[in-house]
């Protein structure tokens, strides 16, 4: 009981004489310090920032399909080296999938030759027949107004999702939704409603728009009938190169004399995010060694200083500091030291990640939305001073608990 | 009171090892025994072993040979802990050159040795110093820097700071050595009040032999012995 009130008695009494030497040698401190801060924000902004861009680049990365992605063509002499988009195909595919109990299945096709016109707009966006699955394949979702819904087939008039280059274009928000465009295929002009607007921009100069495979059918194939057709899945990633291989076979029974190929195609089978890796490896390594030479100069700095205070040691120790009290305040000097300094460089490195104008210079692309900064990049930078404080701190401590009282308080 | 025993000597030697490995006898045989609210004084010329003495009596420095009982314990076999404990809880010190804390304030140097208390003497440290202040007639001073204080205040400070744990004994090592006559007649006079007040055994280490006339018992330290003094002052 009475040891243990000495050890919490001693804890708090060790952080305050940290602090207490801590603020008599304000200069000093936050000169030897200043590596420490600089280290840490950049380790901080190296992890943070890796995470932030791999975050996006993923989601960018997924946009193109989440893992597992399996595509499905069927070819067919009429089609040339197309892969059909026929109904044969597509009534096919629906059939396997749910023999497969496939969840997440959508046709993909891009229509061209048409315009979309709004209050005397014309823009050429790229028309993507797909079905409601698609959003959950490719991470996409409406964040305005909602996305397409199976029903949506049976509306009055087409419904289209748009992105956010579209909406842009057209002059359509939040608060104009659901908003009534007109689509002109080959000089007939239908009108449709916009029932959604997506936050992407990843189609060309005019934006993207979806719909789907029924609607087209219904209003606009018989002016443009599609050409051809992709149809995709979204499975688990266990797997899923042996659920295409038996996939593809199936649909080859289901379809006569076609030719039926199913293939896995997200971007992990392409390594998509190698170059992500190497360069958080890359700022963490540059960061480590600021780290390393900031820590040097802050040992440099406390055992020169532990020097004069050989003497304040040595009166301490005449009331009543035992070694291991002196080992612990000088470690905890230290430690508090970077810890705040540590806390300072991790909200440098806050406020450089969370700011939009200086993370889209570094990842080149327009980023909108601001991802909130990773905690564990904060909590790793506290961790690392903490660590680096008390590191640095041992050898000025030994220095101090082997000071002989008597020597130190001789004049 | 005069029967309870805070220190023993017997035969108490030191000798430290010169660079050139020859051995320095420092002190020869020391005899001394401490009461409660003795007030001892020693007397000696530079070099003979008076501070010496002091850090030993003070647990601070270990006799090389002889016996040395701190309240009947043998000292001389007290763990490092131990006699860091003994000396935060029992004994106070108060030196030549001060030796207050540089950068801290005056209260925060009468803090400091609270802070290797525990219990209420640690959470009330800031009362019980500011009021160890007052007693020296430094209320009015708690937060000057040592630096800004005249030698006879510093010596102020530094006796509030050696009392403020209400130790068994006092140690003074040439408390007045480094102030004016006058100044260091009245911090002597403090001293002395001070611990008579509270009960505490008084060391006193002097050159002074009107200072050291003010003790109950003096005592010679000469060729590394230690031989009672008769004082035949006027004053
Ligand atoms: N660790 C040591 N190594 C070498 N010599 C020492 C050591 N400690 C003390 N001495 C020597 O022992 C002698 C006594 O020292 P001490 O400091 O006790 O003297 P003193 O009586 O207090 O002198 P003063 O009145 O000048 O303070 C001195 O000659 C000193 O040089
Ligand atoms: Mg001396």
């Amino acid at each position: 009981m009475k040891s243990m009130a000495r050890l919490f008695t001693g804890f708090i009494a060790s952080l305050l004489e940290a602090w207490q030497e801590l603020r008599i040698h304000k200069l000093r401190v936050l000169l030897s310090l200043v590596g420490v801060t600089i280290a840490v924000a950049s380790l901080t902004t190296a992890v943070a920032g890796a995470s932030v861009a791999q975050q996006l680049m993923t989601e960018q990365l997924e946009r193109s399909g989440r893992p597992a992605l399996i595509n499905t063509y069927a070819f067919n002499q009429r089609s040339d080296d197309l892969p059909a988009a026929d109904a044969a195909v597509t009534e096919a595919f629906k059939k396997t999938t749910e023999r497969f109990d496939v969840e997440y299945a959508s046709m993909v096709s891009r229509a061209s030759g048409y315009r979309m016109l709004h209050q005397g707009t014309s823009i050429d966006p790229e028309l993507l027949v797909a079905d409601p699955a698609y959003a959950s394949i490719h991470r996409l979702f409406a964040q305005y107004g909602r996305w397409l819904e199976a029903e949506d087939a049976q509306n009055l008039a087409p419904a289209v999702v748009i992105d956010r280059t579209v909406a842009q274009k057209l002059g359509l928000d939040e608060n104009s939704l659901p908003a009534s465009v007109d689509i002109d295929v080959a000089g007939q002009v239908v009108s449709a409603t916009v029932i959604g607007a997506t936050s992407t921009r990843d189609g060309g100069l005019d934006g993207q728009v979806w719909m789907l495979p029924q609607t087209y059918e219904h209003w606009f194939a018989a002016k443009a009938p599609l050409t051809d057709a992709t149809y995709e899945m979204w499975v688990p990633v266990e797997n899923a190169e042996e659920l295409a291989v038996h996939f593809s076979a199936q649909m080859r029974a289901e379809l006569p004399g076609y030719q039926v190929e199913a293939m896995r195609s997200d971007y992990l089978t392409w390594g998509g995010d190698e170059n992500l890796r190497m360069l958080a490896l890359v700022a963490g390594g540059i960061a480590g060694i600021i780290l390393l030479l900031g820590s040097l100069s802050l040992l440099n700095v406390a055992m020169v200083t532990m020097k004069q205070r050989i003497r304040e040691v040595g009166i301490r120790r005449s009331f009543g500091a035992t070694t291991g009290r002196v080992f612990f305040s000088v470690l905890m000097e230290s430690v508090v030291a970077t810890a705040v300094a540590g806390g300072i460089g991790v909200l440098i490195s806050v406020a450089v990640v969370t700011n939009p104008k200086i993370l889209n210079m570094f990842l080149g692309s327009g980023i909108d939305q601001m991802p909130p900064f990773p905690v564990g990049a904060a909590l790793a930078g506290i961790l690392i001073s903490i660590g680096v404080g008390a590191l640095t701190g041992v050898l000025p401590a030994l220095v101090a608990a082997r000071v002989k009282i008597v020597d130190a308080i001789r004049v | 009171m005069r029967d309870t025993q805070l220190l023993k000597l017997e035969s108490v030697t030191r000798s430290v090892l010169l660079p050139d490995d020859s051995e320095l006898h420092i002190l020869n045989g020391i005899n001394l025994s401490v009461s409660e609210g003795d007030h001892i004084a020693i007397v000696g010329r530079s070099g003979t072993g008076k501070s010496t003495l002091l850090n030993i009596l003070g647990l601070l420095d270990r006799p090389t040979t002889g016996h040395l009982a701190w309240r009947g314990i043998d000292a001389t076999k007290l763990s490092a802990r131990r006699a860091a404990h003994i000396r935060g809880r029992d004994l106070g010190f108060v030196f030549q050159q001060f030796n207050l804390l540089p950068g801290r304030t005056a209260l925060e140097n009468v803090m400091a040795p609270l802070m290797y208390a525990t219990g209420a003497d640690f959470w009330r440290r800031k009362t019980l110093a500011t009021e160890a202040l007052e007693k020296v007639g430094l209320g009015a001073r708690l937060d000057s820097m040592p630096q800004t204080l005249s030698g006879g205040e510093q010596q102020r400070v530094a006796i509030a700071r050696a009392l403020v744990r209400r130790p068994r004994v006092v140690l003074a090592d040439e408390p007045t050595g480094a102030l004016d006559v006058a100044t260091g007649r009245a911090v002597m006079e403090l001293l002395d009040a001070a611990t008579v007040e509270s009960g505490a055994a008084l060391i006193t280490i002097t050159h002074d032999i009107n200072v050291a006339a003010m003790a109950r018992e003096q005592f010679q330290l000469d060729e590394g012995t230690l031989k009672p003094l008769t004082l035949e002052v006027t004053s």
